[in-house]
């Protein structure tokens, strides 16, 4: 049985900042996988970075943006250590090899994103998180001798030590299909967020709350699971992304009344108001009859604006993603977009070291919630978010391991894990299909507990849910092989699904009011009398009564709630 | 515009199939599917792994060409499999049925699932992948040039999908070489006015008989790569850098072979071919066949010099003398490259860079506010 | 049709053959060629890999020329390489305004100056597309019937796509198979027919370079064709010349002979395989020669 100081779950951006965080703290470091770490889903990340960088601004206004953007629910104490240690780490990646374009000057260029109050995006054309985690992996490829890497290894299950102290992991070897007992000292989960609960969504087949559920079913708090975005341009087809990169570079926003109508809802910010506010506005605007395209349900977004020599080097990948996946040439017509399932601001509950309330177990980055993001995260923080607090768990953990032993680490259940999986794939073919239960799980939450909510929409959803969980104790597989079994661990995913479904669903009939992402056609106002708080939710003891609300209170350090204007 | 909505139509996919646990043989295994016609072939072999058999192997995530997971041959052509439309895929498809195969030059796992850690990534860690400056880190951002960034933006672009490794033919005969992805990913060093050690990745690179020199100029790179990183641009950017810029003269022929050639060129305007062994060999000057090294390269050569010139294949001639182009011209020829190559430092034009002149011109179509009519409608679905 | 012609330098030199055959079926064809024999060398794709710019000069170069030949519709060029790089020159010097003004800067001192929008096509290309299949059809005196013929595009005329204006409409890269069909011949498929035939290497690393060509002649000799046909004179080279080579390097023996364009269309057109230069192949076209004899033989 392997062993490690510090053992990383997930190869995104949050996890391999953690490894070589963990390792320049001296801690013997692995990182595991379930995909190849450049396969990981911040290679998605477009538009770029936030940090205030440029000699006119200060953190502290990116701090009161970021606070203002969570419609006053993000933690204040964790908002200040993540700008105001945003420059440093930026600079830390231009060092170590990031591409980031630049000005005229050779200093690196800014670009204007959403809810921001100046220019503070640093990018690397619109890859940003690709550029950002290939260097990253470079980095990982340099340092292969103080990280070890399962890449395509599975994790079925976190253990604990007889205190209740995170230990280790059950992992499955893809490849070869043989399962073993991964010992650590700490974990770190950093596996991202849920988008595959919704369909359509903007998150690649991998982000199936893997680490959410994870942490959950070992007794972790998640927090501000009701706090869905939708990004307010993704493809009306498939649901791929826009980035927002293009509103920054001074793309519109159009109805069928050909009305850029963002003035009606945010006249100073316009398109370039928080992702709840314009991602709503569209909303609206469709469901009053002013949607473009055949069946109404579509915005124009108008990037012809853009001067086109600067879409094709600033945007060259949404010219692409226009041309191969929606038959548009955004340099010379509109492409048809609506709000899409994005992101999640909620998460395994953490302090501002990544730490959980289980000794041992961290979480950074989209899996968890620190919470800097709040009601609603603003574009550009969450690559941002993944490396400051990624960093800071891998440098927490790192020092936790040096002042520790290796704890003994149950054995007991790698054979439970290993019976789970020859059960799945025995399962006789009478129940439902995996894939069948998926999609109808995404549908449901795509229709009720999207942008606009109510009480009687959302106890269906969790009716849907419930019902599902059970279904899924029955769905079949296919693949009754060891090596690349896809099949059986898509079964294992659905469960992590389920679980965070209904953490989310469950927040939401929680939560009566309107704040940030969530917003209650039953509760339209927000009440910060009442829910100016967090909603916990932990599952029961025996895991058979459900899901436990409780609550925990808004951090404030120097900004007060206000009412909420762009 | 893509809201014209085309219904769905049926597709027959021809997967190849391989299950490394039952001891047979790879076989084909076909599905018929019903999808839109723009949508990706990743969606009908996930649709097809949905209704009718989950045990499909394919690795795939993003599903929107960034992630690099899905590379494959389809009809026989490597790509992504969400970035090739099922009605394009179907056109290129020999008898209607499209036929997607795991990549080439690579062992196959299972189904379309090969081992990049056991060619591509290994390539990679070939060329010391990470950026080499260890000393003193300025307090802000290291000062570059605008352009640099744009221009290595291009190979950082690259997203490890193995699609330029699957086909590349220099690796089909020689395995060992170092190929497309890994010298792309040469080159973001290379060209990264950050790296400390330019000169000694690029000797490095031209001495190894499997490094930039070992490319056969095939473009199969090019036109696999699904991202425009233009691997094998990148490798005789390389060259150009390696032998042009720092004069570093490989053990393999490389730069003396295009040294030879371009002085031929200025010496007769005509390629002589005659000329061109000898001295590729021996060194660039007529006394280069001479040389040990060309005389045992000429001898083993000359059974088919000799059989050549008994055939009059060869006018003996032109052998000795070659061809050239009339005297007022060869000194045309002849001030181009004195102009050209008197430049205190070498001009290239990046198209990446620089974007094509057409790029520049006002957008043809623009909706205006309160005119809806003028959002350009397409009756036909212009996806390709 | 009038054409300013680019034959290459191999045509001239070691394939003396080619340029010869190509002056033999042109009157049949009824195109009349203007040489250029002012132009200079291409580069081969190896001076674009000492100095892009001069390589761009010395074409455009070649461009201006041929736009100075009166009457001349289009730039005609019977070599894969040649096509190949002086697209890419092209491409670049009619992307970029600015660029083609830098490089006429310098060919102003020979009066000389190159517009955008040059037309600049192999051989192969004009036959299809501007003579037209079906005319070429109705030219053939003698049939290649029960000639199986293998394609060997070259690397520089099939790749990259969008380059050389290849897509489904023109689909350029299947035109060699079209053609052999045209002229009554049996096309024969095989792995390598859009594949590398190893000269651009030969002097690197000639080992690889010689498998890569004995393996596809191999290949082409499996599906059991009688010879191949190459619009490429390089390729011509690898597999012919160096064939006895390539046959110790891939351990058999291969005796493939392999045709330039136009001495095949040619053969078609009724000219005998001497006077096509066929007996200056190192290989020798026995089967094409027997085939020729033969259908000579049948008619009388």
């Amino acid at each position: 049985m392997p062993a490690h100081d510090v053992l990383i779950i997930g190869a995104g951006l949050a996890g391999q900042r953690a490894a070589l965080a963990a390792a320049q703290g001296g801690a013997d470091v692995a990182i595991v996988s379930k995909v190849h770490p450049v396969r990981s889903h911040s290679v998605a990340a477009a538009g770029g970075i936030n940090a205030a960088i440029n000699v006119a601004d200060d953190w502290r206004s990116h701090a009161y943006d970021t606070v203002k953007g969570s419609d006053f629910l993000g933690d204040q104490d964790a908002i200040e250590i993540m700008c105001s240690q945003a420059p440093k780490e930026v600079m830390h990646l231009e060092h170590i090899g990031v591409t980031f374009h630049r000005n005229d000057s050779g200093e690196l260029d800014l670009r204007a994103f959403g809810g921001a109050s100046m220019k503070r995006t640093a990018y690397v054309a619109d890859i940003t998180g690709q550029a950002i985690l290939h260097v990253l992996y470079e980095q990982l490829m340099k340092h292969h001798e103080q990280v070890t890497r399962y890449e395509e290894w599975f994790v079925t299950s976190l253990l604990q030590d007889e205190n209740g102290c995170c230990c280790g992991v059950i992992a499955r070897d893809v490849r070869s299909g043989q399962m073993d007992v991964l010992g650590a000292k700490n974990v770190i989960l950093a596996c991202g967020g849920a988008g595959q609960v919704y369909s359509p969504t903007t998150n690649a087949l991998i982000v199936t709350g893997d680490g959410i559920a994870q942490a959950y079913r070992v007794g972790a708090p998640l927090m501000d699971m009701e706090m869905i975005q939708y990004h307010p341009t993704t493809l009306v087809e498939n649901g791929l992304l826009i980035t927002e990169g293009a509103r920054g570079e001074g793309a519109v926003l159009l109805n069928s009344e050909g009305e850029r109508f963002m003035e009606k809802y945010a006249p100073n910010k316009m398109e370039l108001a928080s992702r709840d506010v314009v991602s709503r506005a569209e909303q609206t605007e469709i469901l009053e009859g002013r949607g473009v395209g055949a069946r109404k349900d579509g915005i124009y977004l108008d990037i012809t604006k853009v001067p086109r020599k600067r879409t094709l080097e600033a945007l060259r990948e949404i010219v692409n993603i226009g041309k191969d996946f929606a038959g548009v040439d955004i340099t010379r017509e509109p492409i048809m977009i609506r709000p899409g399932q994005h992101y999640i601001m909620g998460g395994v509950k953490t302090d501002v070291n990544g730490a959980t309330s289980i000794e041992g177990l961290y979480a950074a980055g989209e899996v968890a919630c620190v919470s800097v993001h709040g009601g609603n995260r603003l574009g550009a923080n969450s690559l941002l978010d993944t490396l400051i607090f990624g960093r800071r768990a891998g440098e927490h953990a790192a020092a936790r391991a040096a002042q520790m032993a290796m704890p003994q680490i149950p054995q007991a259940r790698l054979g439970e894990d290993m019976a789970m999986i020859d059960a799945i794939i025995a399962r006789p073919h009478t129940g439902r299909r995996v894939s069948e239960i998926k999609q109808e799980l995404g549908e449901t939450m795509n229709k009720y507990v999207a942008v606009y909510r109510d009480e009687e929409g959302l106890r269906t959803a969790h009716e849907t849910v419930r019902r599902l969980k059970d279904e899924s104790g029955s769905a079949y597989v296919d693949d009754r092989g060891t090596v690349f079994n896809q099949d059986v661990l898509g079964a294992i995913e659905l469960g992590y699904m389920l679980d965070s479904a209904e953490a989310i669903v469950v927040s939401a009939i929680e939560r009566k009011e309107s704040r940030g992402a969530q917003f209650r056609t039953d509760f339209p106002e927000r009440d910060d009398e009442q829910w100016l708080k967090h909603i916990d939710i932990t599952t029961s003891a025996d895991g058979a009564g459900g899901p436990q609300v409780s609550y925990s209170p808004v951090t404030i350090t120097q900004w007060q709630p206000e009412e909420r204007k762009y | 515009m893509a809201e014209t909505h085309r219904p769905p139509e049926q597709f027959t996919l021809r997967l190849r199939r391989y299950d490394p646990e039952s001891g047979d043989a790879p076989y084909w295994d076909e599905h018929t599917i019903e999808l839109e016609p723009h949508r990706s072939v990743l969606e009908g072999i996930l649709q097809a792994k949905a209704k009718f058999d989950g045990s499909i192997g394919i690795r795939c995530s993003c599903r929107a060409a960034i992630c690099g997971s899905c590379g494959v041959r389809i009809n026989g052509e490597p790509g992504l499999a969400c970035h090739t439309h099922l009605d394009h895929a179907r056109a290129y498809a020999k008898d209607g049925v499209i036929e997607v195969e795991p990549m080439g030059n690579m062992p196959v796992i299972k189904d379309m699932i090969v081992d990049m850690d056991a060619v591509h990534w290994k390539k990679v860690k070939r060329v010391t992948p990470w950026l080499l400056n260890e000393g003193p880190q300025p307090e802000r951002e290291h000062i570059v040039p605008r352009e640099s960034m744009v221009d290595i933006t291009q190979t950082m672009a690259c997203i490890q999908c193995g699609a330029c490794v699957s086909d590349c033919l220099a690796m089909e005969v020689d395995p060992g070489f170092i190929g497309p992805a890994a010298l792309a990913k040469a080159y973001r060093f290379v060209g990264d006015p950050r790296d400390e050690e330019q000169r000694e990745r690029l000797i490095d690179l031209s001495q190894d008989p499997l490094g930039i020199y070992d490319c056969t100029h095939c473009f199969k790179c090019v036109q696999a790569c699904p991202k425009d990183v233009n691997p094998m641009g990148q490798i005789m950017r390389l060259r150009r850098i390696a032998g042009s810029d720092q004069k570093i003269v490989d053990q393999n022929n490389g730069h003396r072979h295009e040294e030879t050639i371009t002085t031929l060129i200025k010496g007769y305007g005509l390629l002589h071919e005659a000329e061109m062994l000898p001295r590729s060999y021996g060194g660039n000057s007529w006394f280069g066949k001479f040389h040990p090294a060309a005389g045992k390269e000429l001898l083993s050569s000359l059974p088919v010099v000799l059989r050549a010139l008994v055939k009059r294949k060869v006018n003996p001639k032109i052998a000795m003398f070659g061809h050239k182009i009339p005297r007022q011209d060869l000194n045309a020829v002849k001030k181009i490259y004195e102009k050209v190559e008197s430049r205190p430092t070498r001009y290239e034009l990046n198209l990446y860079v620089t974007g094509y002149d057409e790029d520049v011109e006002e957008p043809v179509a623009s909706v205006v506010a309160g005119n809806a009519q003028s959002v350009p409608q397409s009756t036909e679905g212009s996806t390709n | 049709m009038k054409v300013a012609y680019w034959p290459g330098c191999v045509s001239r030199g070691f394939t003396p053959e080619l340029h010869g055959s190509m002056a033999k079926v042109a009157p049949l064809l009824d195109i009349e060629l203007v040489e250029l024999d002012r132009a200079n060398c291409c580069g081969c794709g190896v001076i674009a890999e000492h100095n892009q710019e001069l390589a761009d000069t010395l074409n455009a170069r070649t461009f201006a020329l041929a736009q100075q030949v009166q009457g001349a519709e289009l730039m005609m060029n019977i070599c894969s390489t040649c096509q190949g790089a002086q697209s890419e020159c092209q491409e670049r010097l009619d992307a970029n305004a600015q660029y083609r003004a830098h490089v006429n800067e310098t060919l102003a001192g020979e009066g000389l100056s190159y517009e955008k929008g040059l037309t600049n096509k192999n051989f192969l290309w004009l036959l299809v597309e501007e003579i037209g299949l079906d005319k070429l059809r109705s030219m053939v005196k003698r049939p290649l019937t029960n000639l199986k013929v293998g394609p060997f595009y070259g690397c520089y005329i099939v790749r990259p796509r969008n380059r050389l204006g290849i897509d489904s409409e023109n689909q350029r890269d299947q035109y060699l198979e079209r053609l052999i069909d045209a002229l009554g011949g049996t096309v024969i498929e095989y792995a390598g027919m859009r594949k590398c035939c190893g000269f651009p290497i030969i002097t690197m690393n000639k080992e690889a370079s010689l498998k890569q060509a004995g393996m596809h002649l191999g290949d082409a000799l499996d599906a059991d064709a009688d010879c191949l046909v190459t619009p490429c004179p390089l390729c011509h080279l690898n597999l012919d010349m160096q064939q006895p080579l390539a046959e110790k390097v891939v351990g058999r023996e291969l005796q493939m002979p392999v045709l330039h364009l136009p001495q095949l269309v040619g053969l078609a057109l009724g000219l005998e395989p001497k006077e096509l230069g066929m007996s200056r192949h190192v290989v020798k076209p026995t089967s094409v020669i027997d085939w020729s004899s033969a259908v000579v033989g049948a008619a009388a």
